[in-house]
C-alpha cells in the first residue's frame, strides 16, 4: 500500500501527465493493433507478439510500473474513456474498406460482449459455468426463428431473445442451488451438450442444416445490408454491425462496472472468497449465484442475437461446447473481474487463430500452446484483478 | 424380442466396463489436482494410435509372432507409453500450476486437450481421418439361446474388471496407493508426514493415464475405429460417470459408468431414433443426478466446520 501511495503523490501535482500519458498508451495500442490485424506478413505477426510477450513478462518482473500505469488511468479515467471511444469508432475508418479485418473486429466484439457476461460468473462469483455458448447459441435461435416465422424483426429480436435466454439462464441455475465446483461445472457442460443435440436434432431449428434467411435489421430506415456513408466516407455494411456490437460492448461496460460497485458485485465477490462465509454475513448465497447465471445468459443472448443477423445463418456447430471453452479461456487469459483485461483476452485469442492462416493447419495447436504459455508466464492472466479501493482516489 | 433384450445387456456391460475405466482415471486425478483434469480423455484415446503406430511400422516388419500376439504387445507398448505421457505432462506442464487458484489449471488442462489432438492430427499420417482399429477375438465364446458372446467382449469386460480390482486392493493395501490416498486427503499435511508430493503425482499420473490407456484401446476395438477427436467425447462420459458415481470413489466409478452406458444403450435400442439423442439422454441423467444427488452415489457430502 506503501508504495501506491508515494506513487499517487508523485504523479498528482497536475492531471496533464497521467493525462498525456493515457491518450499516448491508447494511440499507440490501437497502432499496434491496426499493424496486427493489417499486416500480411507472418513476421510482423510474430514479431508483434513477442513483443508483447517481452512487455507482460516485464510487467510481471516489475509490479510497481503496472501498479503506476493503472494509478494514471484511475486518475485520468475521462479522458480515458473519451479517447478509447473516439479510437474505436474511429478505426474503420483506417482500415480503407477492408471488410475481412472488420468482420473479425465484429466476431472480436461479440466474443468480448461474451467474455464480459460470463466474467459476472467465473470472474466475480467464481462459479465455473461452461454453458455460456449455449446462452449464445439460445439467442441467436430464438431471435432468428421469430424473425423467420413471425416476422419480428431486429431490435425485437433482440429483447425477446434475451428474455428466452434469461429464462433458461435461471433453469439452469437451480441445480447451481445444491452443487459446487466441478459438481457444478458438470451440470453447466451437460446443460450446455443437451442444448447443442437438441437443436442439432429438432426438426423446426432446421437440424444440422441450421436456420438461413435472416433478414438484415433497419435502423431510421437505414438497412444494414447497405453500406455507411458519412462526410464522403463509404464503409463497408459490416460496419454497421461493427458499430451495433462496439454500442453493446458499451453497455456491457457500463452494466458490468456498475454491478460490480454495487452490492450484488460485492455479494458475488464474497461469495468468491468464502462461500460459508459468506452465508453467515446473512447473503442469500442461492439467489446471487442464481442472479449471477441469468445476467450471464441475458447478455449472452445479445451477442447471440447480434450474430444471427450479422452472418443471417446459424448452424448448432456455431455453439458447441469448444465455443463455451472459448468463452472461458479469454476471460481467465485476460485476467478474472478485470473488465479491460477481459475484453482484451477476447480480442487476442479471436485475432491470434485468425492470423495464423499463415500456419493453416497448425493454428489451433500454436492457439493451445500460447494459452498454456501465458498461463505458464503470467498464472494470474494478462491483466489480474485489482484490489477494491474505498474513499480517497476513487 | 428377449433376444434383442440380451443383447443389448451384453452391449451395455461391455460398454459400461469401458466408461468405469474411464471414470476411475479422472477419479484418481481430481484426488491429487484437486481440478478436473479435462484432458484425460484425449490422452488415454492417444494409445490406440500409438498402438496402430506400432503395428504398422515396427511389428510390421519384424513380425515375431503374427496376428493376435502383435496387437497384445502394441498394446502393451500403447499403455507403458501413455502411462509416461501422463508424467510428463504432469511434470513438465501442471506442476507449475500446483499453489495456483484451480481455474488455472483447469483451463490449462483443457488446452492441453487441444494440443494433444492437434498433435495426433499432425503427426499421424492421414491423423485427421478415422482409422480401422482391429477388432481382436470377435469369434464367438459361448452362446445364451440364440445370442453370440464375442472374446472380446469377455475381454473387455475380464481387463476391466481385473484391473479396478487390482487399483482397489493397491489404494488400500499398498504403500503406494496409502500415500496417493494421504496426499489426496490433505497434500500439507501428507508432505509433513515426510510424504514426496511430486512422486505421489508421478505415480498418480502413470496409474490413470495408463488405465485410461486401456480404456482408449478397449473403446477404438469396440467401436472397430479410431479418430483424433474421440477423446472429447470420451472425456465428457469419463467425468460424467466419475462424477455421477461420487468423484473419489472406485464403486461409484463402476456405477457410474454402467448407468450412463445403460441411459445410451437404452435410448438406442428402444427409442424411435433415439441413437441421435443418446447424449441428451445421458446428460439429462448427469443434471438429474447432480440435483437430487449433488455429491454423486457413492461420494462422501463434505460438511465444513465454521
Amino acid at each position: 500500500m506503501a508504495m501506491r501511495d508515494t506513487s499517487e503523490e508523485r504523479a498528482s501535482p497536475g492531471l496533464l501527465g497521467p493525462g498525456l500519458f493515457v491518450i499516448l498508451l491508447e494511440a499507440l495500442l490501437a497502432l499496434l493493433l491496426f499493424l496486427f490485424l493489417t499486416s500480411e506478413s507472418w513476421i510482423v505477426t510474430v514479431g508483434l507478439l513477442a513483443a508483447a510477450g517481452a512487455g507482460f513478462l516485464w510487467l510481471q518482473r516489475n509490479p510497481e510500473i503496472e501498479t503506476r500505469i493503472t494509478d494514471w488511468f484511475a486518475q485520468a479515467r475521462l479522458v480515458a474513456i473519451v479517447v478509447g471511444g473516439a479510437l474505436a469508432v474511429a478505426f474503420p475508418f483506417f482500415l480503407g474498406g477492408d471488410s475481412y479485418v472488420l468482420h473479425l473486429l465484429i466476431i472480436a466484439e461479440l466474443y468480448a460482449v461474451l467474455a464480459l457476461a460470463l466474467n459476472f460468473q467465473l470472474g466475480s462469483a467464481n462459479i465455473p459455468n461452461f454453458a455460456t455458448g449455449a446462452s449464445y447459441g439460445i439467442g441467436a435461435y430464438a431471435s432468428a426463428l421469430l424473425a423467420i416465422h413471425f416476422g419480428i424483426g431486429f431490435w425485437g429480436g433482440l429483447v425477446a431473445s434475451a428474455m428466452v435466454a434469461t429464462f433458461f439462464g435461471f433453469v439452469l441455475g437451480v441445480p447451481s442451488m445444491r452443487t459446487r465446483e466441478s459438481y457444478l461445472a458438470l451440470v453447466t457442460i451437460a446443460f450446455g451438450v443437451v442444448v447443442h443435440q437438441v437443436i442439432n436434432n429438432v426438426t423446426w431449428t432446421g437440424g444440422p442444416n441450421g436456420l438461413v434467411g435472416i433478414p438484415a435489421p433497419t435502423l431510421f430506415g437505414h438497412s444494414f445490408a447497405e453500406p455507411i456513408e458519412v462526410l464522403g466516407f463509404r464503409l463497408p455494411s459490416q460496419a454497421n454491425f461493427y458499430y451495433t456490437a462496439l454500442a453493446l460492448i458499451g453497455l456491457s461496460i457500463v452494466v458490468a462496472r456498475r454491478l460490480h460497485h454495487s452490492r450484488i458485485g460485492l455479494a458475488w465477490n464474497a461469495l468468491r472468497t468464502d462461500e460459508l462465509a459468506a452465508r453467515c454475513q446473512g447473503i442469500n448465497v442461492t439467489w446471487y449465484k442464481v442472479l449471477a447465471f441469468a445476467v450471464d445468459a441475458f447478455m449472452a443472448a445479445f451477442a447471440g442475437t447480434i450474430y444471427a443477423f450479422y452472418i443471417g445463418y446459424i448452424s448448432p456447430d456455431n455453439f458447441t461446447f469448444l465455443v463455451s471453452v472459448t468463452i472461458m479461456t479469454m476471460v481467465i487469459v485476460g485476467g478474472m473481474d478485470n473488465i479491460f483485461g477481459v475484453i482484451l483476452g477476447a480480442f487476442l485469442l479471436t485475432v491470434l487463430p485468425e492470423k495464423f492462416r499463415v500456419f493453416s493447419d497448425y493454428r489451433l495447436l500454436l492457439y493451445g500452446v500460447i494459452v498454456i504459455g501465458m498461463l505458464m508466464v503470467r498464472p494470474e492472466g494478462l491483466f489480474p484483478k485489482r484490489l477494491r479501493r474505498y474513499g480517497g482516489h476513487g | 424380442m428377449s433376444e434383442e433384450i440380451l443383447q443389448q445387456l451384453i452391449n451395455w456391460i461391455a460398454l459400461g466396463s469401458i466408461y468405469a475405466l474411464l471414470a476411475v482415471g479422472f477419479s484418481l486425478l481430481f484426488g491429487v489436482l484437486g481440478v478436473i483434469h479435462f484432458s484425460h480423455g484425449d490422452i488415454s484415446l492417444v494409445a490406440p494410435f500409438v498402438a496402430l503406430a506400432i503395428l504398422q511400422t515396427a511389428l510390421a516388419s519384424l513380425s515375431w509372432f503374427g496376428g493376435a500376439a502383435d496387437l497384445v504387445l502394441a498394446c502393451l507398448i500403447a499403455i507403458a507409453a501413455v502411462g509416461v505421457l501422463g508424467i510428463a505432462i504432469d511434470r513438465f506442464v501442471l506442476r507449475a500450476f500446483r499453489d495456483k487458484p484451480a481455474m488455472m489449471a483447469l483451463v490449462t488442462t483443457v488446452a492441453l486437450g487441444i494440443v494433444i489432438r492437434e498433435l495426433i492430427r499432425h503427426l499421424f499420417p492421414q491423423g485427421g481421418n478415422p482409422h480401422a482399429f482391429p477388432t481382436p477375438l470377435a469369434e464367438p465364446a459361448f452362446a445364451l439361446g440364440n445370442v453370440v458372446v464375442s472374446w472380446f467382449t469377455v475381454l473387455d469386460v475380464a481387463s476391466a474388471t481385473a484391473v479396478l480390482l487390482v487399483l482397489s486392493i493397491l489404494l488400500r493395501k499398498t504403500g503406494v496407493g496409502v500415500r496417493i490416498r494421504a496426499v489426496s486427503q490433505d497434500r500439507e499435511a501428507a508432505r509433513l508426514m515426510g510424504i514426496d508430493a511430486n512422486a505421489v503425482f508421478r505415480n498418480t499420473f502413470f496409474i490413470a493415464s495408463a488405465t485410461g490407456a486401456l480404456a482408449g484401446l478397449l473403446y477404438a476395438s469396440y467401436v472397430g475405429v479410431t479418430r483424433f477427436d474421440f477423446g472429447i467425447l470420451a472425456g465428457l462420459m469419463g467425468f460424467s460417470a466419475a462424477v455421477i458415481g461420487g468423484l473419489g470413489s472406485i464403486p461409484g466409478a463402476v456405477i457410474g459408468g454402467l448407468l450412463l452406458a445403460g441411459v445410451e444403450t437404452f435410448a438406442q435400442a428402444a427409442i424411435e431414433n433415439g441413437t441421435a439423442y443418446r447424449q441428451v439422454f445421458a446428460f439429462l441423467l448427469v443434471i438429474a443426478f447432480l440435483v437430487f444427488r449433488p455429491a454423486g452415489l457413492f461420494g462422501r457430502t463434505v460438511t465444513e466446520k465454521v
